[in-house]
């Protein structure tokens, strides 16, 4: 199988990385670059669980071929929060308790923020509407809808 | 029972840069298989549909992710834009707000920042969701292959579950969407079991708008997916709504006339009695809601 | 009776709405889950080789092309296996020995240097089998001519209060006869008798089963896993090795929801037995969301029949029930479902004459294992529906039907014993009372008809009746406090209530709290398991005992010191106080390195360790002829929802408009987060109700994953959810506490489906109410085809 030398930059950070075709960018970032926030929950574009941002736009990680993220930029919710702080929709998230045990959090928080960036003040409807391809089968969604709202008005 | 692997089996990964060279590609005797945005690609070969030795990444073709005005307000849309570019699309949302409706539609925004048109089209699920639009505006889907560029009728595009007309060597480019009619309103209903977001169990497309030479004073276009072998057209219930005075009980009969036309088969989503049963309801309301609309403009 | 400690005035953490300790981990993405811990370059993967058949016979198994793949370092099968395993019944193997018993019984397990290539070596076993009838319905099951699934069934190990039937597919036949109910039949003026079917879910949670188990050169074994039960697993894993659970350790990072799916022992210990083949490498087992569905616990199916009378007054006489348990291949955690559901038969109601049966039948589907409820959102499908049909034909309003039988302190359970103070009553009148019960509201579309309705529940931990737990409380330098526990965070907030627990019972400041993780057998102490709702409950009172212990050890050496009295003493805020001398002392000063004696003579002290625990020891058994007892269970939480909701007549689909829960938890230590575990359950249990159901096709699942098999989404949200929160203390929580972790799912989908019958006039039976049974429904009523 053919491998490709790939490079991109992670949270800012320029990577490069020789991959194999049939790697996906989810299997990149957790298991070569050490960036674990992502998760694989279903492999299939189904749950967010693994959602990041690339090129500016929320993706399923899952359903990227590494090779084929060569030269984007790509956000995970490790690069939400910085030196400087968290990002407003992480505060939302502790202060209301948008989540629980935290599987679906990373793909929600990356959904969220390039959903904000795009709908600075979003209803309550539009807001779903962003979240709906993130399972989470802990909160019931009301807080992390909340959440969005806060860090929507904060921001 | 089908068991579905972890990962994606090996292939190799081309990115191609021209057509000439997608065209080589396909001829060269491995088993190859185009790729856009990959999500149907990727979760068929998972389920071990097929195991390609290439796939050809076809999406950096020149012109493949653009939207561009054609004369008279038409527009070609590039096979690998994606369903938000294509939503979110000014002239788009403007002209063809039944494909936007349509495109976003499917699943989340997430998945649709990869999957493109040309891939709902061209996977030709009886579910493409931008499948009835491209009927009901009557959308050319461009090829182009190794004896160079074929125009192919949306109408004549889907010939069965998983097939489509493309031949051997041939790649779908574009979608040009002819100029639309005069004043025209266009709906696509969709039921899934989640109130959004699922795979349709029935989808309904409807373009309607006023036309001085029918006998109705209008005219209608209708698509379905989701209950027949591929997305259709449904010509009897166009007919209805052209021949007739338009009214409660004209629509009415030409919902009936949708689902006399569906075919639907029983699977994990629905059975076939229930989806018939819907065609008919989702046929009469978009057909309500153009109707209503149509009304409000004249 | 647990003592009060603590302090007596400074504020307490007890009923704030802390934040959750674990939020800032989780939203950077630090929080580590088993799958995210690196293991460098000895870890090696598995996958496993699973049955295509729901019942067969294995004839020939050959390995030897896998094995032959450059890459693969070894494949076991059931010949690797010793003793079968099982938490209540002793009733499987971890890699099938003859036979498999449903489509995904692991067959062979396959270790190489990658996922992808331990799955196409997993290709290259050979199976053949001899394909055997199955058995796909319960009561299809417990005929006489019934193909056996387990013909072994009288030499399994089984827990005492379980009762296989040799010889048939029945692993446990729990009976309940109280009263003479068919004497009572004729004091009833109204009879409802029903059949409800219940099909599997499954419970979805996000992150799917995954195992990392290690067998090191001195035979220890290290399982990381994501689990409910890192003690149960090690307990289990050891004796179906012959191991002593000293030389089994299990770490739980992290866990991304369980539900109950990752309680007991599913899958981890297929990593053990491929493990054991290739010491010092670490091998990684993870399920497939769509093997997540089938091959890790389901939510058994239920077939319940329910008969209930009342007299002329709408007082309750009389209750049959049968349950036959649609329970699997393998019912090692199931036979105790059936057991709960059996004592729990009546729901919340005094019942003066119950006959039961609950049968747990062995079918050739998945296996059936604990869910959020554990039997509880199955059998109050069919109790609450009767119930609303009883009060129905009595011309009563449903609200006073229930209040009018609901228990209350002292009313006599189902088992014969008194209930503790219970607030049953006040649940269902809180609940009717926000969603203003009795007031008809106008639907939005001529095409929608508007309803509402509600259910009342109760739900006690299930349990062995020894199930304990146990804490550790270590000071240090600082006097900041590390709480050793073994209950496991799964999202429902149980690390929050345990520092908040602790910080209240020590007398420290809440931020002086750090909980020990991960939970590791070795350094953890013992806890039975993540389970039952019995968290807050059983290890928040094991907390209170360690810091007791620790109070105590403190006192001893500050009233040597002070030469007063420990009883003077108390800790506030961080400070040993005498309320005699009124002299201070902060913790730092002492906890670690003791007191100077006076005139530098020696210290006194030592660094303190309180250790606590807490094992409930009052539960008994029950007659194995009439189910009765002195004390079946703990205790049981109640409470009630009430739903408003819109149908559309010509879709069937069915609009949460309002959901109200309204429950019991005793004292809500943790008031948002008690609300928050109430949200949750609405919308898990309205995502069962509308949308949920394992399609098992003549034992074949055929909609295993997330785009057949759909969960609610945002877009599902009920348009409000709201939470009340009702405080009836209990004799012996901690500051009065009851658990609530599952109980919010409980009554969801009766108060939705008796919300859809004052809606539009008809009752379903069968879960779930997908719009289109909901649509067949209404046609059928209409008297269309
Ligand atoms: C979780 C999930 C949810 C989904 N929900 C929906 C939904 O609600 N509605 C819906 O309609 N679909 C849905 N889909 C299916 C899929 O996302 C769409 O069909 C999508 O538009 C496919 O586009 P793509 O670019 O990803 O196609 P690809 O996967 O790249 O390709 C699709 C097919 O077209 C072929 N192909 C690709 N490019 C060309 C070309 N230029 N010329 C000829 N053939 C080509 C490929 O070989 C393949 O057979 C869903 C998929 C997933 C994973
Ligand atoms: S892991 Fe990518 S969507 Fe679930
Ligand atoms: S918090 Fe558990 S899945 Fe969302």
């Amino acid at each position: 199988m053919a491998t490709h030398k790939i490079s991109l930059t992670v949270n800012g950070v320029l990577e490069q990385a020789e991959v194999p075709s049939n790697m996906v960018l989810l299997t990149l970032l957790r298991e070569r670059l050490g960036l674990t926030g992502a998760k694989n929950g279903c492999a299939a574009g189904e749950c967010g669980a693994c959602t990041v941002i690339m090129d500016g736009e929320p993706v399923n990680s899952c359903l990227v071929l590494a090779v084929e993220a060569d030269g984007s930029e790509i956000v995970t919710v490790e690069g939400l929060s910085s030196e400087s702080g968290l990002d407003p929709l992480q505060e939302a998230m502790i202060e209301v308790s948008g989540t629980q045990c935290g599987f679906c959090t990373p793909g929600v928080l990356i959904s969220a923020r390039a959903f904000l960036d795009r709908t600075p003040s979003p209803s309550e409807d539009e807001i779903k509407e962003a979240l709906r391809g993130n399972l989470c089968r802990c909160t019931g969604y009301v807080r992390i809808v909340e959440s969005v709202k806060i860090a929507a008005k904060g921001g | 029972m089908k068991s579905v692997r972890p990962g994606l089996p090996e292939f190799d990964y081309i990115r191609a840069e021209t057509i000439e060279q997608v065209s080589e590609l396909l001829k060269n005797g491995k088993p190859s298989r185009l790729l856009m945005g990959g999500t149907d690609v990727f979760v068929q070969m998972r389920d071990g549909a097929f195991s390609p030795a290439i796939l050809v990444d076809v999406k950096h073709l020149p012109g493949m992710q653009s939207i561009q005005k054609t004369g008279n307000k038409g527009l070609r849309i590039g096979a690998a834009v994606d369903l938000n570019t294509l939503a979110g699309h000014p002239e788009v949302v403007k002209s063809f707000p039944l494909l936007a409706e349509a495109a976003q539609s499917v699943a989340s925004y997430q998945l649709r920042s990869r999957a493109t048109m040309g891939g709902n089209l061209c996977n030709a699920s009886p579910a493409a969701d931008t499948a009835p639009a491209a009927l009901v505006l009557e959308a050319i889907l461009v090829a182009q292959g190794s004896n160079g560029e074929r125009r192919i009728p949306a109408h004549d595009f889907f010939t069965g579950p998983g097939q489509n007309a493309l031949q051997d060597g041939e790649i779908l480019t574009s979608i040009e969407i002819p100029p639309p009619p005069k004043g025209p309103v266009g709906r696509y209903l969709k039921l899934g079991r989640n109130a959004e977001g699922d795979l349709a169990i029935v989808g309904v497309a409807v373009l309607g708008y006023a036309d001085k030479t029918s006998e109705s004073g209008f005219r209608f276009r209708m698509a379905l997916s989701s209950v027949a072998p591929t997305p259709i057209r449904v010509p009897t219930a166009e007919d209805i709504l052209e021949s007739r005075t338009i009214g409660d009980e004209t629509i009415s009969a030409a919902a009936q006339a949708a689902r006399k036309t569906a075919k639907p088969i029983d699977d994990v989503r629905a059975s076939a009695g229930y989806r018939s049963a819907m065609v008919e309801v989702h046929a009469r309301r978009a057909l309500h809601a153009v109707w209503t609309a149509l009304g409000r403009e004249a | 009776m647990t003592e009060k400690v603590g302090p007596k005035s400074f504020p307490s953490p007890i009923g704030e709405s802390v934040p959750r300790i674990d939020a800032l981990p989780k939203v950077t993405g630090e929080a580590k889950f088993t799958d995210d811990i690196q293991f460098g370059a000895d870890l090696l993967y598995g996958r496993i080789v699973r049955s295509p058949h729901p019942h067969a016979r294995i004839k020939r198994l050959d390995v030897s092309k896998a094995l032959a793949l450059p890459g693969v370092k070894a494949v076991v099968t059931g010949e690797d296996c010793k003793d079968r395993f099982g938490l209540y019944l002793k009733d499987r193997y971890t890699f099938c020995k003859e036979r498999v018993r449903y489509v995904g019984d692991p067959v062979a397990g396959v270790v190489a240097t990658s996922e992808n290539l331990a799955e196409e070596a997993s290709r290259l076993v050979e199976v053949e089998y001899e394909v055997l009838e199955p058995v796909l319905d319960p009561v299809a099951g417990v005929q006489k001519d019934s193909p056996l699934l387990h013909p072994q069934l009288k030499d399994y190990t089984v827990a005492s209060f379980i009762y296989p039937k040799h010889g048939t597919n029945i692993s446990n036949h729990f009976k309940l006869r109280k009263g003479d109910v068919e004497k009572a039949w004729s004091e009833c003026s109204v009879i409802v008798e029903r059949e409800y079917r219940v099909p599997h879910v499954q419970h979805t949670p996000i992150e799917p089963h995954i195992t990392v188990a290690k067998q090191d050169r001195s035979g220890q074994i290290t399982l990381w896993a994501s689990s409910q039960s890192p003690f149960a697993q090690r307990d289990l894993i050891a004796a179906s090795l012959g191991m002593s659970p000293r030389d089994v350790r299990v770490i739980s990072p992290f866990v991304g929801g369980g539900f109950g799916s990752k309680a007991g022992v599913s899958m981890e210990a297929l990593a053990v037995i491929m493990a054991q083949k290739v010491p010092g490498h670490p091998v990684k087992v993870r399920l497939t969301r769509e093997e997540e569905f089938y091959c890790a616990f389901v939510r058994q199916g239920l077939v319940a029949k329910i008969k209930v009378g009342a007299d002329a007054h709408g007082k309750l006489v009389a209750m049959k029930t049968e349950y036959y348990w649609d329970a699997g291949a393998y019912t090692e955690y199931g036979v105790n479902i059936t057991r709960a559901a059996g004592y729990s038969c009546t729901g919340p109601y005094d019942v003066p004459n119950v006959w039961t049966d609950s049968y747990c039948v062995y079918t050739n589907h998945p296996v059936g294992g604990p869910m959020r409820g554990f039997g509880m959102p199955e059998i109050h499908w069919g109790i609450e529906q009767t119930m609303d049909q009883l009060a129905e034909e009595l011309g009563m309003d449903k609200l006073e039907f229930r209040l009018k039988n609901c228990l209350r302190e002292g009313s006599i359970t189902a088992t014969g014993s008194a209930i503790h103070p219970i607030g049953v009553a006040e649940c269902a009148a809180k609940a009717a009372e926000a969603i203003d019960w009795g007031e008809k509201e106008s639907s939005s579309a001529p095409h929608k008809l508007r309803g509402k309705g509600l259910a009342i529940m109760w739900k006690a931990p299930a349990m062995p009746p020894n199930a304990g737990s146990s804490a550790l409380i270590r000071f240090n330098e600082d006097a900041t406090v590390s709480v050793g526990i073994g209950g496991q965070e799964l999202g429902q907030g149980a690390h929050t209530i345990a520092a908040q627990i602790a910080a209240a019972s020590l007398g420290v400041p809440m931020d002086w709290i750090r909980i020990s993780g991960p939970i590791d057998t070795q350094y953890s102490p013992y806890e039975w398991q993540t389970v039952a709702s019995r968290i807050t409950w059983s290890m928040g009172n094991a907390i209170i005992d360690a810091a007791k212990d620790a109070r105590r050890q403190i006192f001893d050496l500050v009233a040597q010191q002070w030469e007063e009295t420990p009883a003077d003493l108390d800790i506030r805020d961080g400070q040993v106080i005498s309320y005699k001398s009124e002299r201070s002392e902060p913790l730092e000063n002492l906890v670690v390195y003791g007191l100077p004696k006076e005139d530098d003579s020696g210290w006194r002290g030592g660094p303190i360790i309180g250790r606590g625990s807490f094992m409930p020891d009052y539960v008994s058994a029950l007659d194995p002829e009439t189910g009765q007892g002195p004390r079946a269970v703990v205790h049981f939480t109640a409470g009630c929802q009430a739903v408003d909701l819109e149908v559309d007549t010509e879709t069937g689909k069915i609009e949460l408009l309002r959901v109200v829960s309204a429950f019991d938890v005793g004292k809500a230590i943790n008031p948002d987060q008690v609300r928050a575990q109430m949200e949750g359950g609405v919308v898990q249990g309205a995502s069962t109700t509308l949308l949920e159901q394992l399609r098992l096709d003549e034992g074949f699942p055929i909609n295993a994953s997330f785009t057949d098999y759909r969960i609610a989404s945002t877009m599902d949200m009920p348009g409000e959810n709201i939470s009340i929160i009702v405080e009836v203390p209990q004799d012996d929580g901690p500051w009065g506490a009851r658990g609530i972790g599952e109980h919010s799912m409980v009554p969801t989908a009766p108060a939705i489906a008796n919300a859809l019958a004052d809606a539009a006039g008809l009752r379903i039976l069968d879960l779930p109410l997908s719009a289109e049974r909901v649509f067949n429904a209404l046609r059928e009523k209409e008297g269309m085809p």
